[in-house]
């Protein structure tokens, strides 16, 4: 499998910069790639592809948010089981997009600066809306863990006292992490997760977040208070999502001869290839397989469960690998199913060590495959088992299915060095990479 | 439950760091059983290799980890068998002991302690979210009783230290009536110290058994470096840095701190630079010294002292962490701590590993 998948990648297509004026990158059949593939993969070229891997992945997400924001402006319109089913799936296949960018982030100080406001997590929603006290846990020392901004017109955290009685989304936005505390999350994917699903209280059993629609009806019905703020907090968090994609939709776009796209182009390509895999190995060992994976299932703990509300976290880890697995091929599937491709960090290692890039390509596959396994026992139509399920105590099974994640997560980290290695980059750190000492 | 075997082979050895010097032990870990067969066989190591001293005085601090646990264990079953205010004292006394010889060999994140997670075991930290408290309640609760194999089995967050510290020293269990003494209570202290002890005498043995395969492989002199740049990393970007509010939000936050609920944070500092000093640095003077970079030496020598010296001073005035970040003098004093520290993290992981040519990985700075 990895074989055939390895000889089968078009090496050097040139994505159609042109095409973005319609702001949709066209994918090339095969034969242009057979054509092509004679030629060198240059590191240049390398970083050109990725530059348009990553434009398409945001403007994916870009698209998928106003999605989740129209479906938002219609559950608040006319709440009802129907429409706040459809925000909700709504949200689902915004995350698939949005997750496959976060390779993105480490490397890219853009990106990593700015996504805190989209994805922070975990989150103390006691900060947002009501919780049912006796089963929420916050962070230690988080003065604002039970501000419920919702409930209030004013919130005083840590001796100051502000004025919530207008949300806005720039309200929103300066309300992170208030008070000095990092699980203070105001904006972002898992508020609107929170503000859909309500909190988890199932533990470790079967069932999501059970929030009722009557929390957004707009008469005698509204259940829990407040409706009509809760209803104008999901719409300014939504506006707010689509607003911060936009700003990094332009950041990537073809178009703009100033913006960070041009920024890692004028730069030697070495040091964006450098970027490309302190992304890759960062979000593979620290972050997914570390903080992700491991700390919920060390300690049993579905508090560290990335996407609690939902409980799509399945779908969060699976798209996060995915995303990975992107940056190293060179290609991306687009959410109408068309292919973003075009020369790679595999094509690079492959003329350097192939013996190195068929490794790394399988430990890939089999990270997908090992997190997709994750993805089918919580998919499955009959006794889904969701990561909560699986991070029980005393759950062999599941704890199983967790490890293989995280030690096939390992594994490729250990080549995604190796690689860097091989071209030459000496240091992952990226901060006082070879001077400064 | 006993976990998947696989998922012994591979696993990080504290919360922050996924260090990527652990990765090489994946191997070397499979080659344990194998090291200890060739002991016998090979010879190249002298006792004065850096790696030689390495061991040997790896070994010491194992060994008085192992001494201390023992120690707190049997204080334990005493204090439960005949509870009294000194018995109390005295337990107290030898879970600080204890915990600080946890922190003098903090720093080694390869070897045994890298195996089923036993970093974590020992020390379940930064714990934001106090699993450490919900997970221990549970076994306080509906007439629960703690064993150390259901300890062993369960949440690694009541595995440790921190989970003792929370039944001898917390507020709040005083607050809802629970009282050290009480037989749930009892049942949990003895579980967890007796399941600490039973670690430590593993991580001997193993520790033992990993000689020959560690004093004859050249890469471990790297991954050794990198275990002491990674603990002082989380000793200054994270141990010290997050109460500070340095790191991050600007919030001081007391519970980021180590041990918050005893209030020996700086103690636990304080034994982690002991343990750079006795464990860590006659290995590596012995390596400065066969690269020919003896001048490192006396710098290095010199920032350990003074580093001590500071903190020592502060643990002098008998004021905690928590208490001295509350004042703006407290505040000052931990700042120039802050400081101090950070020079001898420039030392170490600038200006030596560069000399050694010591290339870093990905390490605790990567996740968010």
């Amino acid at each position: 499998m990895p074989v055939s998948r390895f000889s089968l990648r078009p090496i050097a297509v040139v994505i159609a910069a042109s095409a973005a004026a319609t702001l949709s990158l066209t994918a090339h059949s095969d034969s242009t790639a057979d054509q092509t593939s004679k030629q060198a993969v240059t590191q240049a070229a390398v970083v050109k592809n990725y530059t348009d891997l990553a434009f398409a992945t945001f403007q994916d997400a870009l698209t998928a948010a106003k999605a989740l924001d129209a479906a938002t402006d219609a559950l608040i319109k006319a709440p009802s089981e129907e429409t706040l089913k459809a925000a909700k799936q709504a949200w689902l296949a915004a995350r698939v997009p949005y997750m496959q960018t976060e390779v993105l982030r480490f490397g890219n100080a853009i990106v990593d600066n700015w996504e805190g406001q989209l994805n922070a997590w975990p989150l103390d929603e006691g900060l947002i809306d009501y919780v049912d006290t006796g089963d929420y846990h916050y962070a230690l020392g988080n003065a604002g863990a039970k501000a419920n901004i919702i409930a209030s017109q004013t919130i005083n955290i840590g001796g100051e006292s502000i004025d919530v009685s207008t949300l806005t989304p720039e309200l929103l936005a300066s309300l992170n992490e208030i008070g000095g505390s990092e699980a203070n999350v105001a904006t972002g994917y898992h508020a609107i997760e929170f503000l859909l699903w309500g909190q988890d209280l199932h533990g470790f059993e079967p069932g999501a977040g059970e929030r009722p629609v009557t929390d957004y009806a707009q008469n005698d019905n509204c259940t829990h208070g407040n409706c009509e703020r809760r209803a104008t907090y999901l719409d300014a968090a939504t506006d707010l999502l689509v607003n911060d994609l936009e700003w990094m939709v332009a950041q990537w776009s073809p178009d703009d001869a100033d913006n960070y796209r041009a920024e890692l182009l004028a730069m030697q390509p070495s040091a964006v290839i450098k970027k490309m895999l302190f992304g890759m190995g960062s979000l593979s060992l620290g972050e997914l397989a570390g903080e992700r994976m491991k700390v919920a299932l060390e300690a049993n703990s579905f508090e560290d469960e990335h996407d609690c509300f939902s409980d799509n976290t399945h779908n969060s880890h699976f798209y996060d690998a995915k995303g990975i697995q992107n940056v190293y091929l060179g290609t991306y599937t687009r959410i109408n199913g068309s292919t973003v491709e075009g020369p790679s960090l595999a094509g690079l290692v492959a003329e350097a060590n192939p013996e190195l890039d068929a490794t790394l390509t399988a430990q890939l596959e089999t990270t997908m495959n090992a997190v997709g396994v994750m993805k089918k026992k919580a998919e499955a139509e009959t006794k889904p088992v969701t990561f909560d399920m699986l991070i029980a105590p005393g759950n062999a099974e599941g704890a199983k299915v967790v490890s293989d994640s995280i030690v096939a997560l390992v594994q490729q980290t250990g080549s995604i060095e190796k690689v860097a290695r091989e071209l030459g980059i000496e240091s992952m750190q990226p901060d006082d990479a070879g001077h400064a000492f | 439950m006993i976990r998947p075997a696989i998922f012994r082979s591979v696993s990080f050895a504290s919360r922050a760091p996924c260090s990527f010097a652990r990765l090489l032990l994946t191997g070397a870990l499979g080659l344990l059983a194998a090291g200890a067969a060739m002991a016998a066989a090979t010879g190249s190591a002298t006792d004065t290799a850096p790696r030689a001293i390495w061991h040997a005085d790896i070994a010491t601090g194992y060994e008085r980890l192992l001494e201390s646990t023992r120690a707190l264990d049997q204080a334990t079953q005493r204090f439960c068998d005949a509870p009294s205010a000194s018995a109390l004292d005295e337990l107290k006394g030898d879970w600080r002991d204890a915990f600080f010889d946890w922190q003098r060999v903090r720093f080694v994140d390869f070897g045994p302690i890298d195996l089923d997670s036993r970093a974590w075991q020992f020390q379940f930290w930064p714990d934001s979210k106090n699993l450490v408290a919900r997970k221990a309640d549970y076994w306080l609760s509906d007439g629960r009783t703690a064993t150390s194999e259901a300890i062993a089995g369960g949440s690694i967050a009541v595995q440790g230290f921190p989970a003792l510290e929370y039944l001898l020293f917390d507020a709040s269990l005083a607050g809802r009536g629970i009282k050290p003494s009480d037989a749930q209570a009892c049942a949990l202290l003895t579980a967890i110290a007796g399941h600490l002890a039973q670690e430590a005498t593993e991580v001997n043995q193993e520790w033992q058994a990993f000689a020959t395969f560690y004093k004859t492989t050249d890469t471990l002199t790297d991954t050794t470096i990198h275990a002491a740049m990674t603990g002082l990393e989380i000793l200054v970007d994270r141990r010290l840095a997050s109460p500070l509010g340095l790191r991050g939000t600007p919030q001081v936050n007391p519970y980021a701190a180590d041990a918050w609920r005893s209030g020996v944070s700086l103690g636990t500092l304080r034994a982690s630079i002991e343990g750079m000093k006795r464990y860590f640095a006659p290995g590596l003077r012995a390596l400065l010294a066969e690269r020919g970079l003896d001048e490192l030496i006396a710098p290095l020598d010199e920032q350990l002292a003074s580093t001590l010296a500071e903190i020592q001073a502060l643990e002098k005035r008998e004021r905690s962490l928590g208490e001295m970040l509350e004042t703006q003098e407290g505040y000052a004093d931990l700042q120039s701590l802050f400081i101090e520290a950070s020079q001898l993290k420039q030392l170490i992981n600038g200006r030596i590993a560069a000399a050694l040519g010591v290339v870093t990985g990905f390490n605790s700075s990567d996740g968010d």
